[in-house]
């Protein structure tokens, strides 16, 4: 297609786009809702790898011995531990220890330091807190500690309730991110339903004009262009609007989102500079191609020429 | 120039719209296709535009066969072939001088073309001082003297025009056949279909009466016979 050509299907285009404003107006609304969607869905999908990777560095597993185990025998045990290629440090807590830090944990409970009082001496064992470089390593570990040489002066082993935990967090995350899916799905859906309502009143308006066209001589590829050129301005316009909500609601949020996680490793603006071409192109290009793919059906099903 | 062979044209599922027609215009003539309404003129005038195309026979205008078309080619044809058709209307929001130009724009010309073309057509139309009227400021006649100018603009070397003076009075009437009259002076075949009794009878040039699909007669300096 030639310059001018080229400089008229842009103007027709144009022309479009502002003579059914309203029509506008909704189309690029509904392709922000889609787009904001997705981009929930993208900090969610940030959100649990934060929230999995905090729970994770909090995780070590407790071997409580008994209280009547010799001190010698613990650190036997901590060298054996420290020998295994999974771990990655194992931390020793006195009998002293446990008592300090059990009293500093229930200082404001006057019962529980009572009761502890009534027993008389001290009732912790030592404790040896190990963690290991994989998650998936702890049950190897543990297995380790099974035999019997161990088993008998150990007294407890806690780490099951923090494999629930992650367990809960990647549901939950997944729960999330799946809503959010379904969510970005159903408005793209109705995305595609209004596009193709708006190029089908897009060409109704231009009727008589198309006929004319058609009947000048004018070339099928100049009569369907401006259809596609607007719904490349749906998209440009609809992700500039989205970056307007996304990006403030970003900033906004990180302080609040940081708290709750109790990490500083929460960086959705971050995350979103880091991956800046890759996220604008993705979602660029999965509006242009919806909304072109959807003028190929509109056109093919209203223009004839 | 146009030439049909054999060409017959069914709706589906079976309504005949011509059946079996051979005609040849040579360059330069003035034909009249006349007959009663539903007879297939119409679809004769958009069979040569490749509007329609038939369902047996050949359709040839101009040396090029265009029985079997290509959609991308429909237009190389178009801009050879100047159009003044019943529903082929002036856009309302245009001037006069917008509406020709229009023409050329959707075509590519440069915008130098349409400055030197444009009033060049209007001027043969004798609507030169009313370039920027809008067509509601203008009567039945000067409008189609605008879609004449428009159907200019390619300078064809045929020319249809299906009813044109369908809703004018008699001197706009006449106006418009002059007007054909004088373009086709110039060289550019016409074909002009029509129901009007009088305007056939005034024109004494080649008459084609078509009846339920079928050439019945074809007169050189005919007369309007049903
Ligand atoms: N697009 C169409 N689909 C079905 N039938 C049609 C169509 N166009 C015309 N016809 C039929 O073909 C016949 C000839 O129509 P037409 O060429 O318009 O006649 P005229 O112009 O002489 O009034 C009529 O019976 C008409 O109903
Ligand atoms: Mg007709």
């Amino acid at each position: 297609m030639s310059f001018v050509s080229t400089i008229r299907v842009i103007k027709f285009a144009f022309q479009n786009f502002v003579r059914n404003s309203w029509m506008t107006v909704a189309t690029v609304s509904v392709l922000v809702l889609t787009l904001v969607s997705l981009n929930m869905l993208v900090a969610m999908n940030v959100l649990g790898k934060v929230a999995l990777s905090a729970v994770r560095s909090k995780i070590d597993v407790s071997v409580h011995f008994r209280p009547d185990v010799d001190d010698n025998r613990v650190q036997t045990v901590k060298i054996f531990l420290l020998s295994l290629p999974e771990v990655k440090d194992v931390t020793y807590l006195s009998q002293a220890d446990a008592l300090t830090q059990f009293n500093q944990t229930y200082h404001a409970d006057a019962g529980i330091i009572e009761a502890l009082g009534e027993v008389g001496q001290n009732p912790f064992g030592a404790t040896l807190i190990i963690s290991a470089h994989n998650l998936e390593d702890y049950p190897k570990i543990m297995a380790a500690l099974d035999d019997p040489l161990y088993a008998d002066v150990i007294e407890a082993k806690d780490f099951d309730d923090r494999q629930a935990m992650i367990a809960r967090v990647e549901a939950v995350s997944k729960k999330l991110e799946l809503f959010a899916l379904a969510v970005s799905a159903a408005f793209g859906f109705i995305a595609l339903l209004i596009v193709l309502n708006t190029i089908r009143v897009s060409i109704f308006a231009r009727k008589e004009e198309i006929a004319i066209m058609r009947l000048v001589g004018a070339s099928s590829g100049f009569i369907r262009m401006p259809f596609y050129v607007e719904a490349v301005l749906w998209s440009v316009v609809a992700l500039a609007v989205c970056a307007m909500i996304v990006l403030p609601a970003f900033m906004f949020s990180q302080p609040y989102l940081s708290d709750f996680f109790g990490t500083d490793s929460v960086d959705l603006l971050g995350f979103y500079a880091a991956n800046a071409a890759l996220i604008v192109g993705a979602e660029f290009g999965a509006t242009l191609l919806m909304s072109c793919i959807t003028t190929k059906m509109a056109t093919a099903k209203y223009l004839k020429v | 120039m146009i030439r049909f062979k054999n060409v017959s044209k069914t709706y589906p599922p079976d309504v005949i719209g011509l059946q079996n027609v051979n005609v040849h215009i040579r360059p330069g003539e003035f034909v009249s296709i006349v007959g009663q309404s539903g007879t297939g003129k119409t679809t004769f005038a958009k069979m040569l535009i490749a509007e329609e195309r038939p369902s047996k026979g050949q359709i040839v205008v101009g040396g090029w066969d265009i029985s079997a078309i290509k959609p991308s080619e429909v237009p190389l044809l178009r801009r050879q072939i100047g159009v003044v058709f019943q529903d082929f209307k002036l856009l309302p929001r245009k001037t006069v001088y917008e509406n020709v130009a229009f023409a050329l724009e959707v075509c590519g010309a440069s915008a130098k073309k349409i400055t030197s073309v444009v009033p060049q057509a209007l001027k043969i139309v004798g609507l030169t001082g009313k370039a920027d009227r809008y067509p509601r400021q203008m009567s039945g006649g000067e409008q189609q003297r605008v879609v004449i100018a428009r159907s200019l603009i390619h300078r064809p070397k045929i020319i249809v025009a299906d009813e044109p003076t369908g809703n004018l009075d008699s001197l706009n009437t006449r106006e418009i056949i002059d007007l054909l009259k004088k373009i086709n002076e110039f060289g550019t075949t016409v074909v002009l279909v029509t129901h009007n009794r009088d305007v056939v009878n005034e024109l004494r040039r080649r008459v084609i009466t078509i009846d339920r699909g079928m050439i019945v007669s074809d007169q050189e300096e005919g007369r309007y016979l049903l």
